[in-house]
C-alpha cells in the first residue's frame, strides 16, 4: 500500500511535522526570553529538527530548501554555542526562518518547485547575523574538574560548562550505576528526574567497568537546587551525588583535596564512591563522546544520516573507528521520538469506522435472531449459547469501538501551537504587545474536529488582536496593562470540549451591534428593542455582519464571524460570545468530541424517525399539555422551576400528518452551551450507537439535519442537527429568513 | 412498451439479463462504432433516455427517507451500500404529474459531478443504440425547449435490431447537467 504512494508525500508529511515541531521550540524560546531566562534544551531541539529536515531536503533534491536549512542550521548552531547572543531581534529571524521553511514546503508540495521570491534575501540576511567575539569565559581550571573529562568534551559542552560557571550556577557530578539490560530506562528515569532541577552537561562511561553487567556513567550537573534537594527529588537506586568544588576556595593541597569537605550523597545501596569525575581510561575517546550525548542515550538510526553505534545494551563500549566525536544530532531528533509510533491516514481510520457501523448493524440483526430462537423452546441450549455468543460480541465491538475512537483523539495542543505562532506575528503586525496564556492544551479531540478547528479559532484569535485589545495608548488611557492578555483555555464537559477565547481588549458595544443591524436590515427595530444584551451581541455572527464597512462602523467587530459559525455548526458544535464594553470580550465554542460515532436518542414524531446525539441531550420526560403557555407566540412550558421554550418538531418541519397527534408526547430538553429548548416528540424509541454520515451537496441547505446514519434493514435515519434547531428556535425569526436566504442548495427550485 | 425480459445486457449486474436478451445481444450488428448507447425509461407517460456512460447501476427502490426542508424534487435519501444517496423524483423535475410507485419502480444511479445522485423513474425500458442519423437535434422542437433536452432519438426499427415488429417510437435524449441543474 505505501509502495503505490509517492515518496514525495511522505517527506511532505514528516517535513511539515518537524516544521510544527520547530516552531513549538521557537515559542519555547520566546518563552524562555520574555522571563529573561534561557532554555537550551528547546535550542538544542531545534537544532537538531533543522538538521533533520537539512537531512531530509538533500535526500529529496531540494536544493533551494537544503540550502536554507544549512544555513539555519549553521545559525542555530553558532546560537547554542553562544557565538550569537539571542535577542529578541534574532529570534524574530528564526521565525521568518521556519515561516518560509513552510512556504517552500508549501510551494514544492504545490508546483512541484521549492522556491519562494523572498528566499535568496532572507538567506543572505540569515547568514549576515553576526557572530559576537568569543568572550574570555572563566576557567574551567579554577573547578576541581579532571583534565581528561574537560578535553572530551564535545565544543557545546564545554561552551555549556562555561556558561553555567559564569552565571555561576553550582556544578555537581552525579555518578550513576545501572544495569546493562536497563540502562536505558535508568537514564531516562535520571533525565526525567534531572532535568527539571538544572542541566545535564555531559554523561560519559566511569571506565570503571568491573561488573560484567552493569554500567558506570559519571554526570556533570549544573543546578542551582541545594543538594539536599537533589538528594531528595533524584532518588534512584545505584545513583550518587557529589558537589563540584572549587578549587580556588580551598587550599591546594593536590587534586583529591576537595573531596574530603563535600558530603556525599548516597542513596541506600549506593556506594561510596570517589567524587571525583575521572575521565575515561577504559576506552577510546571517541567512543566516550560518543556515549554520551546530553540528551538521549539511544538515538535511533534513522535513514539516510550515518549513526554509528551508541555503547548501550550487550555492546555498552564497542569501540567504532568511524565514530565521530561530535554526535550527529539530528540522528535522534523526529525519527527517534517516533519510533513506537504510525503514521495513518484518517481516511483509512474512517473505513474502519464504517465497517464498525456495519457491524453493529450486523449485531442487531443477531439479537433479533437471538431473541426469536429464545422463542422457542425445543431451542433451550442453543439459545443459551447464542445468548452468550452475542453478549461477547457486542463487548468485543463496543471494545474495538473505543479503540478506534481513542486513536483518533489528539489533544488540542496541536492547534494551540499554530495559534500561538499566528499571534506572535499578528500582534508584532499590529504593533501591539500580547500575552497569550494557553490552558488546557492536552485536552484531546477528534482529529478531524482538530483539523476543522483552526481557521475558525485563528479567525476569533485574529479578530480580538485586530479588533479587541485596543492600542497600547488606549489602554494605558483605560487605566490597563499595556501588554494584552488573550487567554485560551480548553477543557472537556461530558461528550463536548469546551473552548474558551477571552481578550482583555474593548470589548462589543451591543448598542452599535443592533443600530448596524437594524441599519442592515438585519433585524427589525421592534424586534431589536426586545432583544437581551446577550442576543444583540451574538448578532455579529450573522451573515450581514461581515462586510468591510461595518467594521469600521463598529470598531472593528465581525469580521466574517458568520463564516466562524457556520464552520463550528459543521461540526455539531455551538459558538457563543458574551462581552464586557471596556472590560472584555469571551468567545465559547462548545464542541462535540468525536463525529465518528454518537449514541443518540431515537425518537418518533408524525410517523418518521430521527437521531440525536444524546450528547445534547440534556433529559426526556413526557409533556404536561396543560402546563403549556403560549408567550408572543412561541410555547412554552415550566420544567424544574425555569421556563422552557417548546419546538414542535412536526411543525419545525412542517411534517403533514396521516393520523392525529398521539394523546401523549414527550419533551425531549436539548442543552447546548448553557442554553435550553425542548423539542416536543411523538415517541421515544431508545438509545443506539450511530455513525453518522454526511449528507451530499444537493441537500447542503438543509438546517436541522446533521446527517443520515444507516440504521439497519436498508433503512436510513436522519441525525438531527441540536446545535442548529437550538438557534433556530431560540434566535426565533428574524435570523431564520437570513439564513434560509443565505442556504439556497445547489439546485435553485 | 417493452417488457422486462427485453433488459439489456450492457447493463451493470443489478439488472439481471435474460438468456432471450442475451441472444438478442448476439445478433446485433457490431460494425457501425458511431452508435451511441442510451438507456431508456419511462417518466408518466413519456420515454426519456440518457447516456448509457453516465448511469452507474439499476436499484430497484430502496426504502426511502424523506428530507424535512429539501426542495420539492428531492424524493428523499436512501442508502446504496452504506452510501447515504440523495433521490431526485424525474416526474417532479420534469414537471410531470406524480403517481405512486409501481414494482418496475427503478432508481437510476447516476454521476452527478461532485455526488452521485438517484433518479427515480417509472420503468427502465431498454437500452438504444442510436447512430448519428437517427438522432434528431433537439432545435426541431422549436424554441421553447427546455436546457435538459439534448435530442430527439429515433430508433429507426426493432426490425435492425434483430427483433420483430417495425416501430415508430421516439425517445427524448438529456442532457444529465442540465436535467440536475434545471
Amino acid at each position: 500500500m505505501a509502495s503505490s504512494k509517492d515518496p514525495r508525500e511522505e517527506f511532505f508529511v514528516e517535513a511539515q511535522e518537524i516544521v510544527d515541531l520547530l516552531a513549538r521550540d521557537l515559542l519555547f524560546l520566546d518563552e524562555a526570553i520574555r522571563r529573561g531566562a534561557e532554555d537550551p534544551e528547546a535550542l538544542n531541539d531545534l537544532f537538531r529538527g533543522v538538521h533533520t529536515l537539512k537531512g531530509l531536503s538533500g535526500l529529496f533534491g531540494m536544493e533551494r530548501m537544503s540550502a536554507l536549512t544549512h544555513t539555519f542550521e549553521t545559525k542555530l548552531d553558532e546560537l547554542r554555542l553562544g557565538k550569537i547572543p539571542l535577542t529578541a531581534q534574532v529570534l524574530d529571524r528564526l521565525f521568518r526562518a521556519v515561516e518560509l521553511v513552510g512556504r517552500l514546503l508549501a510551494a514544492a508540495r504545490a508546483t512541484g518547485r521549492d522556491d519562494d521570491p523572498e528566499l535568496a534575501k532572507f538567506v543572505a540576511e540569515l547568514e549576515g547575523t553576526e557572530v559576537r567575539a568569543p568572550e574570555a569565559g572563566p576557567s574551567l581550571g579554577d573547578y576541581d574538574l579532571d583534565p581528561g573529562l574537560v578535553s572530551v568534551l564535545t565544543e557545546y559542552e564545554e561552551h555549556r560548562l562555561r556558561h553555567n560557571i559564569q552565571i555561576g550556577t553550582p556544578l555537581y557530578r552525579l555518578r550513576a550505576k545501572f544495569p546493562l539490560l536497563t540502562i536505558d530506562k535508568g537514564l531516562d528515569e535520571l533525565k526525567s528526574k534531572a532535568k527539571p532541577l538544572g542541566e545535564i552537561i555531559t554523561y560519559l562511561p566511569s571506565g570503571s567497568t568491573s561488573d560484567d553487567d552493569s554500567l558506570e556513567l559519571d554526570i556533570l550537573y549544573a543546578s542551582v537546587a541545594p543538594l539536599e534537594q537533589l538528594r531528595a527529588r533524584i532518588e534512584i537506586p545505584g545513583v550518587t551525588a557529589q558537589l563540584v568544588e572549587r578549587r580556588s576556595a580551598i587550599p591546594d593541597d593536590g587534586a583529591h583535596a576537595s573531596s574530603a569537605g563535600s558530603p556525599s550523597l548516597s542513596t541506600p545501596d549506593g556506594q561510596g564512591l570517589d567524587p571525583r569525575i575521572p575521565g575515561p581510561p577504559a576506552i577510546p575517546a571517541e567512543t566516550s563522546a560518543r556515549a554520551r550525548d546530553p540528551s538521549d542515550p539511544a538515538p535511533v538510526p534513522e535513514r539516510g544520516a550515518s549513526v554509528p553505534e551508541v555503547p548501550r545494551r550487550h555492546t555498552p563500549v564497542a569501540p567504532r573507528a568511524e565514530v565521530a566525536v561530535e554526535a550527529d544530532p539530528g540522528a535522534r531528533g523526529i525519527g527517534g521520538r517516533a519510533s513506537h509510533s504510525v503514521r495513518v491516514d484518517i481516511r483509512r481510520l474512517d473505513h474502519l469506522m464504517n465497517v464498525l457501523g456495519e457491524l453493529a448493524i450486523v449485531r442487531s440483526a443477531l439479537q433479533r435472531v437471538t431473541e426469536r430462537v429464545r422463542e422457542m423452546p425445543a431451542m433451550r441450549d442453543t439459545s443459551t449459547e447464542l445468548h452468550r455468543l452475542h453478549r461477547s460480541f457486542e463487548r468485543n465491538l463496543s471494545e474495538m469501538q473505543s479503540g478506534i475512537l481513542e486513536v483518533r483523539m489528539v489533544p488540542l495542543g496541536q492547534v494551540f501551537e499554530r495559534l500561538a505562532r499566528a499571534v506572535r506575528q499578528i500582534s508584532r503586525a499590529n504593533n501591539k504587545d500580547i500575552r497569550f496564556v494557553i490552558t488546557g492544551a492536552d485536552t484531546e479531540v477528534d482529529k478531524l474536529i482538530v483539523e476543522e478547528l483552526s481557521d475558525p479559532l485563528l479567525h476569533i484569535v485574529r479578530n480580538s488582536i485586530d479588533h479587541g485589545i485596543e492600542t497600547q495608548a488606549d489602554r494605558s488611557k483605560a487605566g490597563k496593562p499595556g501588554e494584552g492578555t488573550i487567554a485560551l483555555n480548553a477543557y472537556q464537559a461530558g461528550n463536548h470540549v469546551v473552548i474558551e477565547i477571552e481578550d482583555d481588549g474593548a470589548g462589543i458595544d451591543e448598542g452599535k451591534v443592533l443600530a448596524a443591524a437594524v441599519r442592515r436590515g438585519i433585524v427589525r427595530e421592534d424586534e431589536a428593542r426586545d432583544l437581551s444584551r446577550r442576543e444583540a451581541t451574538n448578532l455579529i455572527f450573522l451573515p450581514g455582519f461581515s462586510t468591510r464597512e461595518m467594521v469600521t462602523d463598529l470598531s472593528g467587530r465581525g469580521v466574517g464571524l458568520d463564516v466562524v459559525k457556520t464552520n463550528i455548526g459543521r461540526l455539531g458544535g455551538v459558538v457563543d460570545v458574551t462581552s464586557d464594553l471596556g472590560i472584555g470580550t469571551k468567545f465559547t465554542l462548545t464542541l462535540p468530541i468525536t463525529l465518528a460515532i454518537l449514541r443518540a436518542l431515537l425518537l418518533g414524531v408524525a410517523g418518521r424517525s430521527y437521531a440525536i446525539p444524546l450528547a445534547s441531550v440534556a433529559e426526556a420526560t413526557v409533556l404536561d399539555p396543560t402546563r403549556v403557555r403560549t408567550i408572543e407566540g412561541r410555547e412554552v412550558t415550566t420544567l424544574r422551576g425555569a421556563t422552557l421554550t417548546l419546538c414542535r418538531l412536526d411543525r419545525l418541519f412542517q411534517h403533514a400528518r396521516t393520523a392525529p397527534a398521539p394523546a401523549r408526547s414527550f419533551i425531549v430538553v436539548v442543552a447546548l452551551g448553557g442554553r435550553r429548548i425542548g423539542v416536543v416528540v411523538d415517541e421515544l424509541f431508545g438509545q443506539q450507537d450511530i455513525v453518522i454520515k454526511a449528507l451530499g451537496p444537493s441537500l447542503a441547505g438543509v438546517r436541522g439535519i446533521a446527517g443520515a446514519t444507516d440504521l439497519g434493514d436498508q433503512r436510513v435515519g436522519l441525525v438531527l442537527d441540536a446545535g442548529a434547531i437550538l438557534e433556530e428556535v431560540l434566535a426565533g425569526a428574524s435570523e431564520w429568513r437570513m439564513t434560509e436566504a443565505h442556504s439556497g442548495g445547489r439546485f435553485p427550485a | 412498451m417493452a417488457d422486462a425480459s427485453r433488459r439489456d445486457t450492457y447493463l451493470p449486474a443489478a439488472v439481471p439479463a435474460t438468456a432471450a436478451a442475451a441472444r438478442a445481444e448476439l445478433r446485433r450488428p457490431r460494425d457501425s462504432h458511431t452508435v451511441e448507447e442510451f438507456i431508456g425509461f419511462r417518466a408518466g407517460d413519456e420515454l426519456f433516455a440518457l447516456p448509457l456512460a453516465l448511469v452507474r447501476e439499476i436499484l430497484k427502490l430502496p426504502p426511502v427517507t424523506d428530507v424535512p426542508r429539501a426542495r420539492p424534487d428531492v424524493l428523499g435519501i436512501v442508502s446504496v451500500r452504506g452510501q447515504v444517496t440523495t433521490v431526485l423524483d424525474v416526474r417532479r423535475r420534469l414537471r410531470i404529474a406524480a403517481a405512486p410507485a409501481t414494482v418496475r419502480t427503478r432508481v437510476l444511479l447516476v454521476d452527478g459531478g461532485d455526488e452521485v445522485l438517484g433518479l427515480l423513474v417509472d420503468e427502465v425500458t431498454l437500452v438504444y443504440r442510436l447512430a448519428p442519423d437517427e438522432i434528431e437535434l433537439a432545435s426541431v422542437l422549436g424554441g421553447e425547449h427546455g436546457a435538459h433536452i439534448a435530442g430527439i432519438g429515433r430508433p429507426r426499427s426493432k426490425a435492425a435490431r434483430g427483433e420483430a415488429e417495425p416501430s415508430d417510437e421516439i425517445v427524448t435524449l438529456l442532457d444529465l447537467a442540465a436535467l440536475l441543474s434545471a
